[in-house]
């Protein structure tokens, strides 16, 4: 009895060992090795921890399909593994749910947030590739290389695309607008402006109901200086989308405190972090001659006070969609 | 019925007759030295896109202004002396910088005027990247390095930028505001493409201002027997903490007889300092409207101009900013509060990159206009699709008079039709016409002095000196009453981008030929006031009593 005991303590010591050794193989990157330890130490059912690193030397080895079972999302590196083999077998939907699964757990892991990423280019690569050669003569294809194009800061090659794309299909939407932008995005110089205002005015014939289309066609009335024209575009544009926050504070600014005040309190109301509508909101307010109420506005913008965006939130702002309506 | 038509049309009249004709006379004029700062090409540290500014003033008092240009240097290479060019008259200047004492060489940045000294002298104070230097004018053609003896700091490395003279507490002795730009040490400063604010439109550039540690400014005040006392925290200065502080100009915007401080900042909040008579300050650029755009939006905020520009009777503020964006043109609403009406106004975004900036009436209409000095501060934008140019025009917009302005750079001479990398800008009239010239400082380049020959009307010059206020008269404000229309100005020491125009304030009369009255408010109080005075003359005016 006491030899069977003693026995025991030793296969138990001998593969906490190998698994010890295998996980220090692991984490050296010497993979075959791993295996092989991690192997001999899973021989015990109970001992997780060597399941669960033999389940990451497989897919750190390609064997996703034996190593999936046994990588659950609710660990960090094993999740990531599991989204990276689901992803290598081609099943994206279940690559994209898991790591769905690690940002809820994980919401600011380097890790978690690059793969997803990561992964998101990889699907938008696969996609572009797929339109490219299945519909080379799509108008959708133009639409697509003026986007990325813009993105690049090369607007008038963007133009460009979104003009091939139009005669493709003059009936499609949001072509006229995003080539509006991409000239404005360009240059603000006086032809520019108007051809850009021919585009939106264009894309407002095909979807008369498009707000930001007004509200470019404010922003560019004012900066031609016409502020009396600027206005009735700014309120279609509130119509249309009372939701739409810089529409709001563009008309708010056009209008005497005691009208700019409620439609400015409805901005910061939908957007609490926007500064220009806190600080357009503080000009209210002093126009409106109660100090009280500027000087609590200017406690919210000294609050939000920090560095200005990055140069990277910079760019993610030249995609410039459209808001969503509300 | 007849008089009110002529009134309606007066002003159609004058629209139809403008034209501006500017001419770079400086080679002519023997403003021949090239400035040198940083790469000419390239530039790897924020240090060498700044530039230099320039100051119009009198320093022999032969009553002719003369002109300070400050210098740099390169990052390898030893600096280039400042330019004191002398006014010999008949358009012609001569470099005596080195005969006056003023060879020292570095990182000069800008340049301000005051007689700190009270001795009848201007002075003259140039900010450097390292330590600032006090240049005190003996009166015998030099100037001494006065810094140590005044007490300023002459050891540590500060990014000095642009200055003011001011009396903040009315004790008849100029105080000194500087403010510094970054907190920069080279050797920790990353190369261009090496972080995340070392690129722009995706080339690399030199890193900063942003990610860049912030620079604080600093208020000395003048103890009344030649030396300053660092009152920086005390006086309420260094509260809003650190900025990147450029322009500097000190005016009394709430017309209570106190100079306020305003500083342009480069992407952070501009400063208005609110001076609240007991020798401190209170920092309210946020309130007032004058610390973003109109949307709230920061600013790479470079020089300033102030002027009344609509006759309301309150100073307003022109600020030049970034490639793409707009000039600012703050509205002074009631003394407390501004309202940027650039857009109203008329000044439209251009891609070009302000820097010198002033109200010059420079057809004597008795409406400041507006010059604006341009120039990218990459100069490895050029020759790339980017839409932007390193060299760019300088930029004049007309005022209207109906708080509108019109740019008419296209019809105003051949020396608005240069492409320039311009920095410093400062106004004076030079050769005494009564129509105003335009000095810019190009960077790596010889500077430019556009001679005014637009046809305008009549003027009034009118040259200040202190007796019981300080001897500058910085701070006085003056009023001319003519046409049943008030005009006011006031001297200032520093405006623009680094720079300093002429303490001899400029008036344009229009078709009148005599202002009805002067009156000026000096410093200590005293209101002086002139009767009827013809115009087309530079009337000297000394304040009464002692």
């Amino acid at each position: 009895m006491r030899a069977i005991s003693c026995f025991l303590a030793a296969s138990l010591l001998w593969a906490a060992s190998a698994r010890e050794e295998g996980i220090a193989a692991f984490e050296a990157g010497r993979y075959s090795v791993a295996l092989a330890k991690l192997k001999e130490a899973a021989k015990d059912s109970h001992d997780a921890r060597a399941h669960l690193f033999l389940a990451l030397t497989q897919a750190a080895m390609g064997d996703c399909r034996t190593a999936l079972p046994n990588l659950p999302a609710t660990d960090r590196l094993a999740g990531l593994a599991a989204a990276k083999c689901y992803a290598a077998i081609g099943d994206e939907g279940k690559a994209f749910t898991t790591l769905e699964e690690l940002r809820k757990r994980f919401p600011n892991d380097a890790d978690v947030l690059y793969l997803r990423a990561r992964l998101h280019m990889k699907a938008f690569n696969d996609a572009t590739l797929a339109m490219f050669q299945g519909a080379p003569a799509s108008y959708r294809v133009h639409e697509l290389s003026a986007e990325v194009l813009e993105v690049q800061n090369r607007y008038s090659e963007a133009a460009a695309e979104y003009r091939k794309a139009i005669e493709l299909n003059p009936a499609a939407p949001d072509l006229h607008y995003r080539l509006g932008r991409a000239i404005l995005l360009e240059s603000h110089n006086p032809e520019a402006l108007e051809r850009a205002a021919a585009e939106f005015r264009a894309e407002l014939k095909l979807s008369p109901e498009d707000a930001a289309c007004e509200f470019q066609l404010g922003q560019i009335a004012q900066v031609a200086g016409k502020q009396a024209e600027a206005k009735p575009h700014f309120e279609r544009a509130v119509a249309l989308s009372p939701g739409f926050v810089q529409a709001l504070i563009a008309l708010a600014k056009l209008e005497p405190a005691e009208k700019a005040i409620p439609l400015l309190k409805k901005a910061v109301e939908l957007q609490p972090a926007n500064e220009g509508a806190h600080y357009a909101l503080l000009t209210a307010y002093r126009n409106a001659g109660d100090m009280q109420k500027a000087a609590a506005e200017k406690a919210i913008l000294d609050k939000l006070q920090k560095p200005a965006g990055s140069e990277f939130s910079e760019f993610l702002k030249k995609l410039g969609e459209k808001p969503a309506k509300q | 019925m007849r008089r009110l038509f002529a009134i309606f049309a007066l002003p159609v009249l004058a629209a139809s007759i403008f034209h501006a004709d500017f001419r770079d006379i400086a080679a002519a004029s023997g403003l021949t030295a090239k400035n040198i700062f940083g790469g000419a090409a390239r530039k790897d540290f924020i240090l060498e896109t700044t530039g230099n500014g320039a100051a119009i003033f009198d320093y022999d008092g032969d009553g002719r202004d003369d002109i300070f240009i400050a210098n740099g240097r390169q990052l390898n290479s030893p600096g280039a002396p400042a330019q004191l060019y002398h006014n010999e008259g008949a358009g012609h200047f001569r470099d005596l910088a080195k005969q006056a004492g003023l060879a020292r060489t570095g990182w000069q940045q800008g340049v301000c005027s005051g007689d700190y000294d009270n001795d009848g002298r201007p002075d003259l104070l140039v900010t450097f990247y390292g330590h600032n230097v006090l240049y005190r004018n003996r009166g015998d053609g030099m100037f001494e390095d006065a810094t140590e003896k005044a007490k300023l700091p002459v050891t540590g490395v500060r990014y000095g930028s642009g200055c003011s003279f001011v009396d903040y507490d009315r004790d008849g002795y100029l105080d000194l505001f500087v403010a510094n730009y970054v907190d920069l040490d080279l050797a920790k400063t990353p190369h261009p493409g090496q972080g995340e604010f070392c690129e722009w439109k995706s080339i690399p550039v030199m890193c900063g201002p942003r990610g860049l540690p912030k620079a604080l400014n600093a208020l000395y005040h003048n103890n009344g027997d030649g030396t300053f006392t660092d009152v920086s925290e005390s006086a309420g200065i260094l509260k809003p903490g650190g900025r990147y502080g450029l322009g500097v100009v000190a005016a009394d915007f709430d017309n209570d007889g106190w100079p306020d401080i305003y500083v342009a900042c480069d992407m952070t909040p501009s400063l208005l300092f609110h001076n609240r008579r007991d020798g401190t300050f209170e920092e309210r650029g946020m309130e007032a409207g004058v610390a973003f755009n109109f949307d709230g939006a920061l600013q790479a905020g470079m020089g300033i101009a102030v002027a009344d520009y609509d006759g309301d009777g309150l100073l307003d503020i022109a600020k030049t900013n970034f490639s793409g964006d707009l000039t600012s043109l703050y509205h002074n609403d009631d003394g407390k509060f501004f309202t940027d009406v650039s857009r109203q106004a008329g000044l439209r975004a251009r891609q070009f990159l302000g820097w010198g900036v002033a109200f010059v009436d420079v057809d004597d209409d008795g409406w400041r206009d507006l010059v604006v000095a341009n120039g990218h501060v990459y100069p490895e934008v050029e020759g790339k699709q980017l839409g932007d140019k390193y060299l760019q025009p300088t930029i004049l917009y007309r005022n209207l008079g109906n708080g509108k302005f019109s740019d008419v750079t296209e019809t105003a001479g051949p020396a608005f039709q240069v492409p320039r990398p311009a920095r410093g800008l400062a106004t004076g009239d030079l050769d005494g016409d009564g129509r105003p010239e335009i000095l810019l400082v190009n960077m790596n380049a010889t500077p430019s002095l556009l001679k005014n020959r637009t046809p305008g009307g009549h003027y009034l010059n009118i040259a200040l000196t202190g007796t019981k206020s300080n001897r500058s008269a910085i701070g006085a404000r003056v009023i001319v009453t003519a046409g049943g229309r008030k005009r006011i100005d006031e001297v200032m020491s520093g405006a623009s981008y680094y720079s300093q125009n002429s303490f001899t304030l400029h008036f344009g009369l229009g078709a009148l030929t005599a202002a009805d009255e002067i009156e000026i408010k000096w410093p200590s109080g005293t209101i002086q006031r002139l009767g009827k005075t013809p115009a087309n003359q530079t009337v000297k005016i000394t304040e009464p009593g002692k």
